[in-house]
């Protein structure tokens, strides 16, 4: 049994014993308490808001932890505050300022405080909208690149950020730091969830 | 060396002032906070692109041995005897012949993964046993090898044990090699060869050492040492020795012969010929096709390889149809595998369903891309720049090379084959590309300092002694006189040994 194995399980014989605190309400309150406390490194609150509530809207909670419960919105916040130049910084704060303006503009209110439905429009037409990024091939994009623009590419920032997680990476994921071998063919079933490295 | 994504703050991502440290060699899209410090600083250490050239420099103990690929692949007379043949550079001063016996001899030492097939062209090394092919991979080298008669696909032969050998340990397939291999399952510097060098009590590394020149004694009529600057003090020193070899991989072992003058070598240590900074040639990149392939929905693997398929030569073979579009070839590596979680970037879909659909591996896609011969061209050169000097007041390099017709013409080659043989293949969306890269991504720098039958010509002999200095060596990939489409590594590897044994028996007759 591997580790993500003996997880689910003891999570399920825990949730199963009278009212004991399954695995995953374990981490989110670990979660709520951060978030309670969460001084945004570069964002002001207004763009950490939309920023959490987009988080949110791409990535439920269902059965397993969503973008919130890792903290995907505040390790955003981190690499644009120690990732970012400067140039990227401020373009940042003027696409987010845009598409809450533009969310305003059609449905009177910043995306944060949009209705479930509305939200949902919102990304429908993003995603319509939004060119894709191109294939890659060890490392670098193959054939011609345009941009993506900001839906798409923070889009794909949240993706990374939420299974780039401890949380999702050892515990939601199948993880083997180190496999010891190669085995080129094999059942899914015997794996279980992609691979989280 | 063993930290996951999470472990690091950033997860591997770079903070602007280390991106800033890397405006040339950033290009390659291979830096990440798991191996930044094992790339060379392009502010400390600048060059001048006279046409663009992707430089990657690695100025640690290990150098590039702590990046490379690890493809390893023997050389025959279809690339040493190329040259002679269609009359372009110089004949080669050796051939597979002269070379076979070294090739054997390191492969044994470093540990080579492989299987033998038998190619004329592509001579089996002394394998370890073979890494596997996926379902995939399978799946495509049938097709491929039934519907295309004279092509192969086979697994990569590469630099890793697959068995542990001399005290090392064996490939756990956790494919973190850049950050350098705690099991030295790889082959490295660090791994292989220093360990040895130590065992034999004869070994002084002095790091931080910047070789400014060799110094060349005029009344001996050889070279005596050479002179470092001390990277942190600037101090410079002077080591005295009977023989050098000058291995500071291709480019700045050309920059050091240049910087190396004397009354008998007024424009560089060995430079009689004019040829020095001349003929340099990398191998194109990031040609080829890609796409999906349908089924195998419940198949997977485990471990992630440090490696991938490879398709040899198959164009302008020794006793095949000539093409009259080019001269030389091409080979592909490539490699298959399901899509992760990535891909959902591009997915027309959002919310818990999407969410949690990401969590199952996707389609299985597969992709090879061309290596494509590069011929040596006089014009294609390097030379010292007195404009720009490099943090320790160092004259510096410009680069001012470019890919020719003939490499278009290959590319455009191996852009066609690579769609045909996948459609073929049965693959889906499939889809070619051509990124037109500048010279230097294939990172297989060589030549600017070739080895020849003639001084006039050449600037290194067939023991890859420099011509008028002999007891100054060069075995790295400056020395090359060709490039092949085959990766080039085992062959510095085999042609060092070699050399080496001759500097040692010439010592030992005193003609040194």
């Amino acid at each position: 049994m591997n580790r993500r194995d003996a997880l689910k399980k003891s999570a399920l014989a825990l949730g199963a014993a009278a009212g004991a605190p399954t695995l995953l309400s374990l981490l989110q309150s670990c979660a709520q308490q951060d978030r309670l406390t969460w001084t945004p490194q570069f964002l002001s609150e207004d763009h950490s808001r939309f920023l959490s509530s987009f988080v949110d809207f791409l990535l439920p909670k269902t059965e397993t932890p969503g973008g919130l419960d890792v903290k995907a919105d505040i390790f955003i916040d981190l690499m644009y505050a120690k990732t970012y130049d400067e140039a990227s910084q401020k373009q940042v704060v003027a696409d987010i300022e845009k598409f809450n303006s533009d969310c305003k503009a059609k449905y009177g209110k910043v995306f944060a405080d949009l209705s479930e439905g509305d939200k949902k429009a919102v990304f429908e037409e993003h995603e319509a909208n939004s060119p894709k990024f191109p294939k890659t091939v060890w490392g670098g994009s193959v054939g011609p690149r345009e941009p993506v623009g900001f839906y798409r590419s923070l889009k794909s920032t949240v993706l990374w950020a939420y299974f780039s997680s401890e949380e999702i990476g050892k515990n939601v994921l199948s993880y083997d730091p180190i496999p010891g071998e190669y085995r080129g063919c094999m059942p899914l079933s015997e794996v279980g969830n992609t691979w989280s490295l | 060396m063993t930290l996951d994504p999470w472990d690091h703050e950033l997860r591997g991502g770079l903070t602007p002032e280390q991106k800033a440290k890397h405006p040339k060699g950033g290009r390659s899209g291979f830096i990440g906070a798991f191996n930044e410090h094992f790339h060379a600083n392009d502010l400390e250490n600048p060059y001048t692109e006279v046409k663009p050239f992707m430089w990657v420099r690695a100025h640690q103990i290990g150098g590039r041995s702590l990046l490379w690929g690890k493809q390893t692949y023997r050389w025959s007379d279809l690339d040493f005897e190329a040259n002679a043949k269609d009359g372009h550079g110089v004949d080669w001063p050796i051939r597979y012949k002269d070379i076979e016996p070294w090739y054997t001899y390191v492969e044994k030492f470093a540990g080579i993964s492989g299987e033998a097939i038998g190619l004329p062209q592509l001579p089996d090394s002394h394998f370890l046993p073979p890494m596997e092919l996926n379902c995939v991979e399978k799946h495509v080298k049938e097709r491929i090898e039934k519907d295309f008669k004279g092509r192969n696909m086979i697994i990569g032969r590469v630099a890793h044990l697959t068995e542990p050998l001399n005290g090392r340990g064996k490939c756990q397939f956790r494919n973190r090699c850049d950050r350098g291999c705690p099991y030295g399952a790889y082959f490295s510097s660090n791994a292989v060869t220093l360990p040895a060098a130590h065992a034999t009590g004869n070994l002084t590394i002095r790091p931080f050492s910047i070789v400014q020149s060799v110094v060349y004694d005029e009344q001996k009529g050889k070279a005596s040492g050479v002179r470092i600057i001390d990277a942190e003090t600037s101090e410079e020193i002077v080591y005295k020795a009977k023989i050098i070899f000058v291995n500071a991989s291709t480019l700045s072992t050309t920059q050091i012969l240049m910087n190396s003058t004397s009354s008998r070598f007024p424009n560089g240590l060995g430079n009689d010929s004019g040829e020095l900074g001349h003929n340099l040639m990398d191998h194109t990149y990031r040609v080829g096709a890609m796409g999906t392939v349908e089924g195998f929905e419940d198949q997977y693997y485990k471990g992630r390889r440090p490696n991938g398929i490879y398709i040899p030569r198959y164009v302008n073979l020794k006793d095949g149809p000539q093409s009259d579009k080019f001269v030389r070839g091409f080979g592909f590596q490539g490699g298959g595998g399901r899509a992760g979680w990535g891909a959902g970037s591009n997915q027309e879909a959002f919310g818990g369903d999407f969410k949690d659909g990401l969590m199952k591996p996707g389609p299985w896609e597969f992709f090879i891309t061309g290596f494509s011969e590069c011929l040596p061209y006089h014009e294609n050169q390097v030379y010292l720049n007195k404009d720009v000097l490099d943090k320790w007041g160092q004259p510096t390099l410009s680069i001012d090379a470019e890919w020719k017709a003939n490499e278009l013409a290959l590319n455009d080659q191996a852009r066609q084959d690579a769609k045909e043989m996948l459609e073929r293949a049965g693959l889906k969306d499939v889809m070619e590309f051509d990124n037109k890269h500048e010279m230097g991504f294939g990172i297989h720098e060589m030549g600017t300092a070739r080895m020849g039958r003639d001084p006039k010509t050449s600037v290194l002999n067939g023991n890859n002694q420099v011509h008028g200095c002999e007891n100054v060596f060069v075995t790295d990939g400056a020395c090359m006189t060709s490039s092949s489409c085959v990766n080039p590594s085992l062959t510095y590897m085999a042609l060092t040994a070699r050399a080496a044994n001759h500097a040692v028996s010439e010592l030992k007759k005193m003609n040194l």
